[in-house]
């Protein structure tokens, strides 16, 4: 392990940080994205409960390679990591503009979270390390009536490679992190992100990816809990070759609101990026995918596939679908494509004729139906955190 | 007790009756052909039978057992020991066939109040029962029916009858699609299966099939109706004669 200033009564940051001050005014001028807001057209936000929580009190560490957050506030001294992880409390206003530099500019939920931060870290792997154990960064909520802030850095060095977990769950009012993976070159990362927050919360949530020259990256979010979830991913291309998978499944019951937005930016040549986007939604639940493709006028060569497919289980579910191509260079291979449907009858008839009952026939055609998006997950430990989580969804009933 | 009696049975499409009164009695150990021409209601009456929504039973009854299935829902026929070899096997993508056939199984043996049959068990007992169907273990791994020829889905078909052991095979157009050596290898699985068991009830438009499942009885429907009953004479009848003059006659 290895730590550097880390303090149980860390500084404020958002009372402090210059640029979290600046956000704050920010966020208090603009408020709530407008009903014109293009990026927010499918997802309306209600008045958000803000409230950050401050630091809690220490707790025992936890198994290795496992980081545990309180209300946005890391509660183990990180002394449980490997030898090449540094994990740096994000103190000052230099590392914190270096972050901040990452984020897309005036958003708003980059705004929220600078201008409401709760704990602020920096994770460092070594250049060239390979970690076996994946890094699990678990995020529970505080009290009822806290909202989550924390910022989270992770910087992969060149020729690094890493398993990340990201686990969401307890949060009962706003759980808003705001992470930027920034990987090096060559580096290869597999990142998963469980949201399977309380029924009663909102979960929205930024996260950058600034990818250098090579680096092979294998991301995966499943949304599944809180009340209201929007996951907005941006990845940044910087480099040539570099192998980007960002995919995604989103499940909803009640009046569940799960939204997936995405940003993949190719900004140089021979780059290949690839989405796989599945969605189940039941009762009166709504989903919301949108991905936009960029290529940039230079990123000749690039080969980027973007995918979503959503199911719907019930005629009061809805799910809305945005996908964009935007390409400025001439000698591409890209596409994208969005379907909505329901189950098939003639699926079901075919598994009932054989004796299975119809409930245990749709939860075979559901996992069906979903299986091309987990199957993006290359990592086994981190595939069955997910696999798990959907089979638990599963088992509540249909 | 008969095991399958069709009484005056009535059945429509959407506003459209296709079936217009047919009455059908099958013991165990018999099979029973029907030969039609295409649009008598061939498929129907399968469908029908096996309980497909949308198909609405206007008037008679359908006994099982002497027990009526117009209620059950086509997974409680199913359990009960009905089983419907479609005429186009359906494609299931993502859901792997060894799960599937175990849910199947499991469902039949459940109900028969037996215990589940366990995992290891289960992939002995599939494999040989599908070697002599000749479903190689590539085709067991894939995914129900996807990526299967003609002649793979109706041996896969069959195969599920084998695993599932119903007291009432229907068998829709098995025939349809086969080649000369997959219709016999599809006989032969068929004919395994025949005996004091269980009733079959072989549909089809060609008289082919039943030079290798040869039936105890031969019964012609057309328009929605049986117009004609016989033993295996009558589907040599009707090869040589078409069904032009039977319907005629009737």
């Amino acid at each position: 392990m290895a730590m550097r200033g880390l303090s149980m009564q860390p500084n404020l940051l958002r009372e402090n940080a210059a640029l979290c001050l600046q956000a704050k005014q920010e966020f208090a001028a603009n408020g709530l994205p407008a009903a014109k807001n293009e990026a927010w057209i499918y997802t309306r936000l209600q008045a958000l409960t803000l409230n950050p929580a401050n630091a809690g009190e220490e707790a025992q560490a936890d198994e290795a390679g496992v980081l545990s957050f309180s209300a946005g506030w890391l509660q183990t001294g990180g002394d449980n990591l490997p030898a090449s992880v540094t994990l740096t409390e994000m103190g000052d206003d230099a590392i914190l503009g270096e972050f901040a530099a990452h984020l897309p500019e005036d958003h708003f939920l980059g705004s929220l979270s600078l201008g409401h931060a709760t704990g602020a870290y920096l994770i460092e792997i070594a250049a060239n390390a390979a970690i076996e154990t994946p890094l699990q960064l678990v995020f529970e909520g505080g009290e009822e009536g806290q909202s989550s802030h924390p910022l989270i850095f992770i910087k992969c060095g060149a020729g690094a490679s890493c398993q990340l977990a990201e686990i969401h769950s307890g949060t009962t009012s706003l759980s808003a992190p705001v992470m930027v993976i920034d990987a090096g070159a060559g580096a290869k990362i597999d990142h998963v992100k469980l949201q399977a927050e309380d029924s009663q919360a909102s979960h929205l949530a930024l996260t950058v990816f600034a990818v250098a020259q090579t680096a092979d990256i294998n991301s995966f979010t499943a949304a599944i809990g809180a009340k209201l979830g929007r996951h907005e991913t941006h990845a940044h291309l910087n480099g040539e070759h570099i192998e980007m998978a960002l995919s995604s499944l989103y499940l909803g019951r009640a009046e569940q609101h799960q939204d997936i937005t995405t940003r993949m930016l190719h900004h140089m040549p021979n780059c290949t990026s690839n989405q796989v986007i599945r969605g189940v939604l039941d009762d009166s639940a709504k989903g919301v995918f949108q991905g936009k493709v960029l290529v940039a006028r230079d990123a000749q060569k690039t080969d980027g596939q973007q995918m979503s497919r959503a199911l719907l289980l019930s005629r009061k579910a809805e799910a809305d679908a945005k996908p964009e191509l935007e390409i400025y260079a001439d000698d591409v291979v890209c596409s994208h494509g969005a379907t909505v449907g329901e189950l098939d009858e003639t699926h079901l008839f075919y598994m009932m004729s054989r004796g299975i009952s119809e409930d245990d026939a749709k939860n075979m055609l559901i996992q069906a139906f979903l299986i091309d998006a987990l199957e993006q997950v290359r990592h086994e430990a981190l595939a069955d955190i997910l696999s798990h989580a959907v089979h638990d969804w599963m088992a509540e009933g249909l | 007790m008969n095991l399958l009696e069709i009484k005056n049975l009535k059945a429509k499409i959407g506003d459209k009756e296709i079936l217009h009164g047919i009455d059908l009695t099958i013991n165990r150990g018999e099979v029973h052909a029907i030969m039609g021409p295409n649009g008598s209601g061939k498929s129907t009456l399968s469908y029908v039978l096996s309980g497909r929504d949308g198909y609405e039973v206007t008037d008679g009854e359908i006994l099982l057992d002497g027990e009526s299935v117009l209620d059950m829902e086509a997974d409680e026929r199913a359990r009960a020991g009905m089983f419907l070899a479609f005429q186009y096997p359906v494609e299931l993508p993502g859901v792997g066939g060894m799960s599937f056939l175990r849910a199947a199984v499991n469902a039949r043996l459940r109900e028969k109040g037996e215990d589940e049959v366990d995992q290891l068990a289960f992939v002995k007992m599939v494999r040989a029962k599908a070697k002599a169907l000749g479903v190689d273990d590539e085709m067991l791994k894939r995914a129900v029916n996807v990526g299967f020829s003609g002649g793979e889905k109706k041996r896969y078909e069959i195969l599920q009858m084998a695993l599932l052991e119903p007291t009432m095979a229907v068998l829709d157009e098995t025939d349809s699609g086969l080649d000369v050596d997959a219709l016999r290898i599809v006989s032969e699985g068929v004919n395994a299966l025949r005996g004091e068991a269980r009733g079959m009830l072989v549909i089809t438009h060609y008289q082919r099939l039943l030079s290798h499942i040869v039936p105890d009885y031969v019964h012609i429907l057309a328009g929605g109706r049986i117009i004609k009953s016989g033993d295996k004479d009558l589907a040599l009848e009707v090869e040589n004669n078409g069904y032009a003059g039977l319907i005629d006659a009737a």
